[in-house]
This record gives structure tokens, C-alpha cells and sequence, in this order.
């Protein structure tokens, strides 16, 4: 199981597409910096079929004012949180 | 476990050099080794001696600094990204005819090929880019 990490929003770059295109069944998908706001309601659809897998880091959320308006299908992690999910993962692959 | 960052962005223009300092501190806090932090492309002027930010803004070199004298920390530079980008320490600047010192310990000069063993040598190797 890979974890990908996404710091780009999904309104700015279309790499997520690529990052879906690339992701295992099993993978997870963590959006951190910019990447939160992809979490939003409005924005989540550019994510399906990911339920479970979809991760969105506390801090960038509460810095961008986002963290009342994200997606309840996303899992919010703190940077501890964050750490534990690359424990798990066999490796991370970053997307920018 | 043993991890190891690659840092992509540089200080105070990208998010990376923070999220990477914050991840060091969560991992260690986990009970992880962070034995290395390899700065590459822009992220070279993370190890830039002459940063001077505003006293009340986050300190991002000497935070990299603090976490080597705190927890060992490595902090290797890519040499190519750097001399490119002006960041020379005694040796290169003489070995260029430059004069001043633009990185200094505890950050290192170091080859690319450095950044392949760091990724098998570590059990984690984490990337922040721009």
C-alpha cells in the first residue's frame, strides 16, 4: 500500500487526475498545503471511489479557514496522524 | 523508524520547507529517528547562512540547525543545486575565487548519488516539493 500526498488544489492543477490514474486499489490519498482544498464539499467530487482512503491534514485546513467546510467523506488527520499513515504505507510518493 | 526528508522548496516562497520541519518534529515525537534531511532544487537556500528574516517570523534555517544539534539530524545539500544557486561553504568558495561563505556547518555539500542510498538506507523517505 502506497501513500500519495497531493499539495495542489484540484481548482489550480489537473496532477490529481494523474495521481488517480496512479493509485492502487488499497492506496491513500493524503492532501496536505493547498491540497486541503480539494477536502471542501464543493471540490470533493474531483476525488471518488476513494471512501476510507482520503485524508486531509488539521493544520492546513484550520490555516486556510476550511476546517468547518470539509467534506465528511474526508478523514482529517493532525501531523501525528499524518506520521502514522506513512508508517503504514509501504512508501509515499509525492505529486506537486 | 528511520526517516529521511527531501525538501524540494525553498524558505518563506513555498509551504515546504515548513510542512517538512513540522512532519521532523511529529515523527520524532512518535518515537521515529529522523537521521536526514537532503536539500535539493530550490529547497538548497533552506541551508543558506546569510537568511536574515524578520525576528518575529518563524527562523526557518536555524530551525533546520536546532534540529540537528537536538536530534542529530543530517542536513546534507545537494553541491550541484547549491553552486548554482550561490550557496558555497569555505571550500568551494576559495576552490570558486569567491569571497564569503554562504553555507555553513552543520549543513554539508554533498553528491546526488547521496540521495539514492539515503532512499535505501532509510526505511522512510518523505518528499515536500514547491
Amino acid at each position: 500500500m502506497l501513500l500519495h500526498l497531493l499539495n495542489r488544489a484540484p481548482s489550480s492543477s489537473s496532477v490529481h487526475q494523474d495521481v488517480l490514474r496512479a493509485m492502487g486499489e488499497e492506496d491513500g490519498l493524503m492532501l496536505i498545503e493547498d491540497g486541503v482544498f480539494g477536502a471542501v464539499s464543493a471540490q470533493v467530487q474531483h476525488f471518488p471511489g476513494l471512501d476510507g482512503r482520503l485524508f486531509a491534514l488539521r493544520e492546513d485546513l484550520e490555516s486556510r479557514g476550511l476546517a468547518g467546510r470539509c467534506d465528511a467523506r474526508v478523514i482529517i488527520v493532525d501531523m501525528d496522524g499524518f506520521v502514522a499513515l506513512t508508517e503504514e504505507a509501504q512508501r509515499t510518493v509525492s505529486w506537486f | 523508524m528511520r526517516y529521511a526528508l527531501l525538501v524540494l522548496g525553498g524558505p518563506y516562497s513555498h509551504q515546504a520547507a515548513h510542512s517538512a520541519l513540522r512532519f521532523a518534529h511529529a515523527a520524532i515525537a512518535r518515537g521515529h529517528r529522523v537521521d536526514t534531511v537532503f536539500f535539493y532544487h530550490d529547497g538548497v537556500y533552506n541551508a543558506s547562512h546569510f537568511a536574515a528574516p524578520p525576528q518575529d517570523e518563524p527562523h526557518l534555517v536555524d530551525a533546520w540547525c536546532d534540529l540537528q544539534r537536538t536530534h542529530g539530524t543530517t542536513l546534507q545539500v545537494c553541491v550541484a543545486a547549491a553552486l548554482r544557486r550561490g550557496l558555497l561553504d569555505a571550500r568551494e568558495a576559495e576552490r570558486h575565487g569567491k569571497s564569503g561563505v554562504s553555507l555553513e556547518p552543520p549543513f554539508e555539500l554533498t553528491g546526488l548519488g547521496q540521495l539514492l542510498d539515503i532512499g535505501q538506507t532509510h526505511e522512510r523517505l518523505i518528499t515536500f516539493a514547491p
